[in-house]
């Protein structure tokens, strides 16, 4: 691990170009460890004839045999023993199936450095207490999936003077409730400190839409923020335009476009990727992407719209060193103004996301997923 | 959008008028003399005229773009709807002859009465077509469009209705989502017949809506296959190819894979790898499939590539595949230009009796004449209702069943009067 920890320690954490090297040895240290404790990870190797050792140099990665987040909603891999595991994620399953991965120690201690960097960067600690505002789940004993964990992860940036949840646990499941958010929102805006939102951004925006229908304004206290998280999930369709968003937070909250802040990651890649004051999400060291071309999977030159390939050293119980999501995706590397050199990740879409309709198909229920 | 008395009406009215149709909807059909089929076709005819000489081109082309339908197969479409094709139609599916049987018993066809449509989105005007057919059997027609409905069916509805005001208190066009159940609840119980289309669920779903002496018609979940001969020409292969690329295998009379007439797995792998350099270069020549449904399937067929034990086979080239299976099962394939290439020698062809009435068309690829004759004929027997050449799987023709059926028979009812009786 000693690649890995390096890179885990870097302090200039948008700048991946000058870490490639070392990036490209995690891999190979974090590849070499699952074939070796992951006895599925190596068939799936082998059966490619490929060997971590292979992988010499940065241009090497692309060849690294990656697994599709599919893969592991049908597999649970693992390559520590399960009384290591400590935390146990799934995804949110949006399309029905959702990945198991466990995290062990070293991963998670890997994944706090990076917390606490990324934090830094975005000036998301406060000592200052906030008022949270959660438009997503109330995390339970039975509630494993990522983001709620981490949506209540999140609360520990600042800290918290209340925690209300827009979608909170009932006897008949979870339930989303309106009314008490909108109260609680009455609240913050009365409240000497500042308030944060977090959540799946179509529920903030759903939520601000709804607000704004009523006439309801808020002017929040100063240094209050939205922070989204968890992707569009099937809101795509009704993807709002990002820049309407923004005015929307500013009509309805009172809320500047900089304190609007977006989150990205994955069960299956859990690198925190945050959006710069321009709302690009730039890749921290700890991540490379490598957008891949339908046809062949072949590596598609930057600027260019392909499926997500994303890779990280971090995560010691589960081969997730490369990792092909549902997701469509273009890197960019033209100049932020924002300063950060690393290149930028824009999302545009999952995969299949026109809906197929059609007597043949008879939904989805005979696609498998 | 709704339609209600041939007015277009905003969604906000909906649940009032569905509350007072409770009492009028069935009105009509209970008042009135039976819509005569030439009221119908005499307004759709003059419609489909309109339509041809590019009076509504403008609400139509972008759908035919969005659906990559050509010119040609547009207007094959409309003409289904001229007064030649639905006078064909009608002659062989109404039977409305009043025969007298036995010198006592005179016969004569009803509609049903009330219809409610549960329309799919997988054809635009699909949600029309099935209202047209309500009314050419005399039915009052409550239609529920399909999410995400453009409106092409209401706009061709308004027109009709435009044209044969006649037509006006037969037809009601809501807007409801599948998951208000209640007021799907309540437009069933107006229903003498609710026509469901759509997958399994949705049957299934309507006939949890239906009471029981509601009478529920599916046009439901098909499938539909290839049976090769080792003899079939590429010709055919070719004739195939096009009709997988050009409906994308999303229709229920899309080929979704090939049962090869052999039990050798040497001859299966050699006859997927000939369809598969014939299907690629049809491929080249089809307009490009959508690029996230072409990830979607890369990233399917590529996990089936770490999933599968050595004896399987896959053959993928930019968005295209043929899959070569181990099993007999007939199933779906992944769509948009993939297929699977199984086994079946032409003695176990009754093992697809299974799928009963989720079985379509079958195209029989073979040079030999006679052989194509046998197949069919088992075919036939085990459930298939369509049986074609290669490239004809998808063909629409006038007067041509439904499903093994006909829509406007089972849109109807048969009253049989004592030839004394005086009553109609």
């Amino acid at each position: 691990m000693k690649y890995t920890n390096r890179l885990f320690n870097q302090k200039e954490i948008y700048d991946a170009g000058a870490t490639n090297r070392l990036f490209a040895a995690a891999i190979r240290e974090n590849a070499q460890f699952h074939y070796e404790n992951c006895p599925e990870y190596k068939r799936i190797l082998d059966g490619f004839g490929f060997r971590p050792e292979e992988l010499h140099a940065y241009a090497d990665l692309a060849r690294l045999p990656f697994l599709p987040t599919l893969y592991f909603k049908r597999h649970h891999l693992q390559s520590v023993a399960p009384g290591k595991q400590i935390i146990k994620a799934t995804s949110s399953g949006t399309s029905g199936s959702m990945s198991k991965i466990g995290f062990d120690v070293k991963s998670l201690n890997l994944g706090r450095k990076m917390v606490v960097q990324v934090g830094r960067y975005h000036r998301l600690w406060s000592a200052t207490p906030v008022n949270y505002i959660i438009f997503g789940y109330q995390p339970t004993r039975e509630n494993k999936t990522a983001i709620s964990k981490t949506a209540f992860g999140f609360t520990f940036f600042a800290p918290a003077l209340s925690r209300t949840y827009a979608l909170e646990s009932t006897e008949n499941g979870y339930a989303l409730s309106w009314d008490r958010v909108i109260k609680a929102l009455e609240k913050c805006e009365k409240s000497r400190f500042p308030m944060r939102t977090i959540g799946f951004p179509a529920y903030t925006f759903f939520l601000l839409r709804d607000l704004k229908e009523k006439g309801i304004r808020f002017q929040m206290p100063k240094g209050s923020m939205v922070t989204l998280g968890g992707g569009w999930k099937q809101f795509y369709a009704e993807k709002a335009d990002k820049q309407t968003f923004y005015s929307l937070v500013k009509e309805v909250l009172g809320i500047e476009e900089s304190n609007v802040i977006e989150f990205f990651g994955a069960v299956e890649h859990p690198i925190l990727y945050a959006d710069c004051r321009y709302h690009h999400f730039h890749i921290p060291v700890y991540s490379r992407v490598i957008i891949r071309s339908p046809d062949d999977f072949s590596p598609l030159p930057n600027g260019q719209a392909g499926i997500l390939n994303l890779l990280t050293p971090m995560m010691q119980s589960a081969p997730l060193c490369s990792v092909m999501t549902d997701d469509l995706g273009v890197l960019h590397t033209e100049q932020c103004p924002c300063g950060a050199k690393s290149p930028w990740l824009e999302i545009i879409g999952r995969v299949g996301i026109r809906d197929i309709v059609t007597c043949a198909a008879g939904a989805e229920e005979y696609l498998k997923e | 959008m709704i339609l209600c008395h041939g007015e277009i009406l905003p969604n906000s009215r909906q649940q009032e008028i569905i509350a007072s149709l409770k009492d009028t909807a069935a009105l009509p059909v209970v008042r009135n003399e039976p819509l005569t089929p030439e009221t119908v076709i005499r307004a759709c005819d003059a419609l489909a005229q309109r339509i041809l000489n590019g009076d509504f081109d403008t609400t139509v082309k972008p759908f035919l773009d969005l659906f990559h339908i050509s010119g040609g197969q547009f207007e094959g479409m409309v003409r289904l709807f001229t007064r030649e094709n639905l006078e064909y139609k009608c002659s062989i599916e109404l039977c409305d002859d009043e025969r007298v049987i036995g010198g006592k018993v005179r016969r004569k066809r009803y509609p049903l009465g009330v219809l409610l449509h549960i329309a799919a989105g997988n054809v635009d005007a699909l949600p029309a077509y099935s209202v047209i057919e309500g009314l050419l059997s005399g039915n009052v027609n409550i239609l529920k469009l399909p999410v995400g409905d453009s409106g092409l069916s209401v706009k061709l509805l308004y027109e009709l209705i435009a044209i044969e005001p006649l037509l006006s208190d037969y037809v009601y066009v809501f807007d409801v989502p599948s998951t208000e159940t209640e007021t799907l609840k309540r437009l069933s119980d107006l229903c003498d017949g609710i026509v469901v289309w759509g997958g399994d669920a949705a049957v299934k779903a309507a006939r949890r809506l239906a009471n029981v002496n509601t009478k529920v018609i599916s046009w439901g979940h098909k499938l539909s296959f290839a049976y090769a001969e080792l003899d079939a020409s590429d010709e055919e292969l070719q004739r195939l190819a096009q009709s997988i690329c050009g409906t994308n295998q999303l229709l229920c009379s899309s080929c979704q894979g090939i049962f090869v007439n052999t039990n050798s797995r040497e001859e299966q792998t050699d006859f997927a790898k000939r369809f598969f350099e014939i299907l690629k270069s049809v491929n080249q020549s089809a307009p490009p499939v959508d690029y996230g449904m072409k990830a979607k399937n890369a990233i399917h067929l590529y996990n089936e590539r770490l999933e599968a034990s050595s004896e399987n086979n896959i053959y993928y080239h930019q968005g295209v595949s043929v899959v070569i299976r181990e099993d007999k099962e007939l199933e779906l394939s992944y769509l948009y230009r993939n297929v699977w290439v199984k086994r079946l020698p032409a003695d176990e062809l009754y093992t697809l009796k299974k799928h009963k009435n989720h079985l379509q068309t079958a195209c029989i690829l073979t040079a030999d004449s006679e052989k194509r004759k046998k197949i069919a004929s088992v075919l036939a027997r085990i459930g298939v209702v369509r049986i074609t050449s290669a490239g004809n799987m998808s063909r629409t023709i006038c007067g041509e069943a439904h499903d093994g059926t006909y829509a406007l028979r089972e849109y109807s009812r048969i009253v049989e009067f004592e030839v004394e009786s005086s009553a109609q």
